[in-house]
């Protein structure tokens, strides 16, 4: 229980605009245990951001509107927690790296600063101390101390990201979430900041979301997967659970939709049409419409979990009707 | 039976920039089959882009030799290149800003048909828009919606519409999928399969996907700040790969795997300036290979094997 | 994806969207918008219809002494002047004016300026420079100052008041569209306009001004206000419409020596000034809200 650095249950979240309530986040549980790094895959729209964001208590109300749920991050109710208590929280307890490193830096404070500015609002110590902790942070991150006191429009896009890597580790966070942290950047360069967030993790004994579409990326660097759907966490397990035991239609359309690098000839099987819009989610699975194997209940009923051991689920109708249901791609 | 369509000679793109010459494409060559399709791969600012800008002459080239079917593209003249473009088109990587947000689709497709004076009638026009709306699988009645009313797919059914409203031969593909979501992402990719073995089109698809390129490509050209620095196969660049850059490359893409683990190659560093380069390897300070000659000569693109070409001191044998 | 069969000439008929309702639902939603948008009808209404409100010549025009310095009652709403004229029927057929020199002047402005803008905003490079330079020329001057040099210089009539006050428009007009067209020029749909092989001219028409109609629009409505403050600004001086011409300005320069007795002389014509102006600002910072994209 203590072993949980991250619980969520049953959270749901809406955006009520005038041109109707978007069901953002519809009743999801995930855990991340601690030193673990958990992926949440999804694509554009399926609520990755909004979790991320509730957990920093940083959802914007409106026209966000925290519906039910409970964010325990260390064993602290986020939603109970006063303003000044959550901006301690922030920082202190857990980090996020967002997506473009182009835009979270200020233009005009030095990269040092920024850095030593995160520390001495966290850590009741002397700017010199601040100071020194910020240029040790720096060469954490593999920049040269030298450049402390550079702007951030002399960094190039990699240095920036580590940078913004630096600023969230600074207070040593418990949690680290990382919204698509190297999606802007090039694969060389994204090899290196994976490479070097996997080495910091370890080193500072942390755990980390990792939010991304990638599963490549997912497969480098998370020990626990969750495929998010439209709101819904769709199928949930391990890495070797999700890559080699695929159960959910959705999860499966995503690996089919990945060319594969090892065999040229292998031809890409898409996911049919786009997913429901969020105004106007279907009753039932809100994957039906788009799913090969979809069958009559689909279309009425949500689909309730089916686990397949302590830590593999995923909601699909063919489980609870027949626990032998196989897909195509678990058949060959 | 193969018939050269494109042949590029020692093509040369500079900007001036307030610091000097920035050397966006120096000095690249290759030449492309009919029905074939080149992938030009390579990180951001390596100058894949302005390549296939420079090829449509959207941007002017610097120096060098731009053959389409003969023709040298770069003598002709405005309108007598204007005639040309209804044969050379572009997709453009962001659908979000290469859609005019104040056309619906319909106007969209129609422009260029209107524009070249093709089809005269508004009706048949208006057949043909539909034809082509078809053809891309854009649901016939999204015609008179506008762009920022879609998602990126169908924004980028319409970009693909578009480019093949006129009689179009050839097309560069600017990073098509790389904005849109993987599963919208594999849909693009057959489409644009599906309508090159129908329509016999050919393509150069540029892109900093290697995974995508694999699948796409029949000739794989590797470029490194303005320079080709690898050109062979899809299959033998993949399975051989010689510079120590597609090496690394190669190695660097997350696989969607947990088995057969590749051993990573970690670049040191970051891309070097290209505004005046040196005369050197442009590669030699981030290659974990480099020896003097690296540093003292700039190496030229050699024929390895029937059809490979590197350009590296070191692996060129 | 499935298609839908459907019938082209059904299709031919679906109406598309206009993006000018799309403009108006957003418009309505702010109240203050509104109010200017029902007090500016109400001016251009008297303007139209000033011929049914009162007679020109016998009510605007004609001096009746007997009756001077009335205060407002059942015959005259707002009172007389100086000179017995019914201060209702001066402010209705200033409407006129004050409008028509408004929006004329900032037609003006808008065409030579807009061009100007826009050619140097597309082409950029020398152009751009040449053409800016000599507008930051014109910029360094006051605009009321250079209206009243030019006004000085051509001589005071309605005709020159328009020209004056368009042609110290034309800076702003110029710097406007010029930003508005920089901002659309790099984005890739007109490189794909280039593509499909479209010539200068139409892209400049067809795609960067539609593009770039949103910030101008504000700009001209807002500068309608100010081009009827600097009418009556000039007209309060002695430099633009010349009595006994109904016109704001003048009416608060003539009336200014009796305001200790009969203010209302001063303070009906005030008050139109105040309200259009108002009403314009209001109208256009609605409008920079509904035509701005990003609250798509």
């Amino acid at each position: 229980m203590d072993n949980k650095v991250l619980d969520i249950k049953d959270l749901q979240i809406r955006y009520v605009t005038e041109d109707g309530i978007v069901e953002a986040v519809n009743g999801i549980d995930i855990c991340v245990e601690k030193g673990k790094t958990l992926g949440l895959v999804g694509e554009t729209g399926a609520g990755k951001t909004t979790t991320a964001l509730s957990i920093l208590r940083l959802i914007p109300d409106p026209p966000g509107e925290i519906v039910s749920g409970k964010i325990l991050l260390n064993g602290i109710e986020v939603m109970d927690v006063g303003e000044k208590e959550m901006e301690r929280i922030r920082g202190d307890q857990v980090s996020m790296i967002f997506q473009d490193p182009m835009t979270a830096l200020n233009p005009v404070i030095t990269v040092g600063d920024q850095i030593s500015e995160a520390i001495s609002i966290h850590q009741h110590v002397s700017q010199e101390e601040a100071k020194i902790k910020a240029k040790e942070m720096l060469e954490l991150v593999g920049i040269p101390g030298a450049r402390f006191a550079e702007y951030p429009h002399q960094f190039s896009g990699g240095m920036k990201q580590r940078v913004i890597i630096a600023i969230a580790l600074s207070c040593s966070p418990r949690l680290l979430i990382a919204d698509e942290p190297t999606t802007a950047l090039d694969v060389t360069i994204q090899a290196q900041v994976l490479e070097l967030m996997k080495e910091l993790k370890e080193k500072m004994n942390m755990s980390m979301l990792m939010i991304t579409h990638d599963l490549g990326v997912v497969a480098e660097v998370c020990d626990d997967v969750a495929i998010m759907y439209a709101g819904r966490i769709v199928e949930q397990g391990s890495l070797v659970d999700i890559f080699k035991n695929t159960k959910h239609p959705y999860t499966e359309g995503l690996f089919n939709s990945i060319p594969n690098i090892d065999d040229r000839k292998a031809e890409l099987k898409p996911i049919r049409g786009l997913m429901s819009d969020p105004y106007n989610l279907p009753q039932g699975c809100s994957f039906c419409d788009r799913c090969d194997y979809v069958m009559e209940k689909c279309a009425t009923e949500k689909p309730k979990k089916v686990y397949f051991s302590e830590t593999h689920f995923t909601e699909c109708h063919h489980y609870s009707d027949n626990p032998d249901f196989q897909l195509n791609k678990g058949k060959k | 039976m193969s018939e050269v369509l494109l042949e590029v000679k020692n093509l040369k793109k500079y900007f001036d920039t307030p610091k000097g010459k920035l050397h966006a494409v120096d000095d690249i060559s290759f030449s492309l089959d009919k029905g074939k399709t080149l992938g030009l791969v390579g990180e951001s600012g390596c100058g894949k882009s302005t390549t296939g800008r420079v090829i449509l002459r959207l941007l002017e080239a610097t120096d060098g030799e731009i053959t389409y079917k003969g023709i040298k593209i770069r003598e002709l003249k405005s309108n007598q290149m204007r005639e040309l473009r209804k044969e050379m088109q572009i997709i453009f990587q962001d659908p979000f800003s290469s859609l005019d947000p104040r056309m619906t689709v319909s106007e969209i497709i129609e422009e260029p048909i209107k524009l070249n004076k093709i089809i005269k009638n508004k009706k048949e026009r208006f057949d043909r828009v539909l034809e082509l709306m078809d053809l891309v699988g854009l649901s016939r009645r999204l015609m008179n919606t506008y762009p920022h009313e879609l998602d990126g797919g169908r924004r980028q059914r319409i970009g693909i519409a578009r480019a093949l409203s006129l009689n179009t031969k050839i097309i560069v593909c600017d990073e098509p999928v790389s904005a849109l979501d993987v599963s919208i992402q594999a849909q693009i990719l057959n489409l644009l399969k599906e309508l090159q073995n129908k329509l016999g089109l050919t393509y150069i698809f540029i892109t900093h996907d290697l995974s995508v390129v694999n699948h796409f490509s029949d000739d794989i050209a590797v470029m490194y700040l303005g320079k080709l620095v690898e050109k062979a196969s899809a299959e033998e660049l993949f399975s051989h790969p010689i510079h120590p850059y597609t090496k690394a490359l190669l190695s660097a893409i997350p696989r969607a795997s947990i088995d057969n683990k590749v051993e990573k190659i970690i670049l040191k560093g970051e891309i070097t300036s290209p505004i005046n380069p040196e005369p050197i390897c442009r590669f030699a300070n981030r290659c974990n290979f480099a020896e003097d000659i690296c540093r003292e000569k700039e190496p030229e693109l050699k024929e390895t094997s029937s059809g490979h070409f590197v350009s590296c001191h070191i692996f060129d044998k | 994806m499935s298609t839908i069969a459907v019938k082209t000439e059904q299709l031919l008929k679906t109406k598309k969207r206009s993006q000018f309702a799309d403009v108006w639902r957003r418009l309505r939603k702010s109240n203050t918008a509104i109010i200017g948008l029902i007090l500016i009808s109400i001016f251009l209404c008297m303007a139209i219809f000033a011929p049914f409100i009162a007679d020109y010549a016998e009510d605007a025009l004609k001096m009746n002494i007997r009756e001077r310095l009335q205060s407002p009652n059942a015959a005259h709403w707002f009172g007389t002047d100086e000179l017995g004229r019914d201060i209702f029927a001066r402010i209705v057929y200033g409407t006129r004016i004050s409008l028509f020199v408004g929006i004329i002047s900032v037609s003006i402005a808008l065409s030579l300026g807009g061009t100007l803008g826009a050619i140097a905003g597309y082409y950029g490079g020398k152009i751009d420079n040449a053409i800016m330079r000599i507008l930051d020329v014109l910029l360094a001057i006051p605009t009321i100052l250079l209206a009243i040099t030019i006004v000085a210089a051509l001589g005071a009539s309605i005709l020159n008041l328009m020209i004056a006050v368009g042609i110290s428009n034309i800076p702003g007009f110029a710097r406007v569209v010029r930003a508005a067209v920089l901002s659309v020029k790099d984005q890739e749909f007109i490189e794909a306009a280039r593509a499909i092989g479209a010539k200068d001219h139409t892209i400049i028409l067809k795609h960067v001004l539609p593009n770039s109609m949103a910030p101008i629009i504000v700009y001209a409505t807002l500068k309608v206000a100010t081009a009827i403050m600097a009418t009556a600004s000039l007209s309060f001086i002695g430099l633009g419409i010349q009595p006994p011409t109904p016109e704001w300005g003048s009416m608060l320069a003539g009336g200014r020596s009796y305001i200790r007795d009969n203010m209302y002389i001063v303070l009906f014509p005030g008050m139109a000034i105040v309200l259009t102006v108002l009403s314009l600002n209001l109208i256009g910072d609605g409008l920079r809200d509904a035509l701005d994209p990003k609250l798509k």
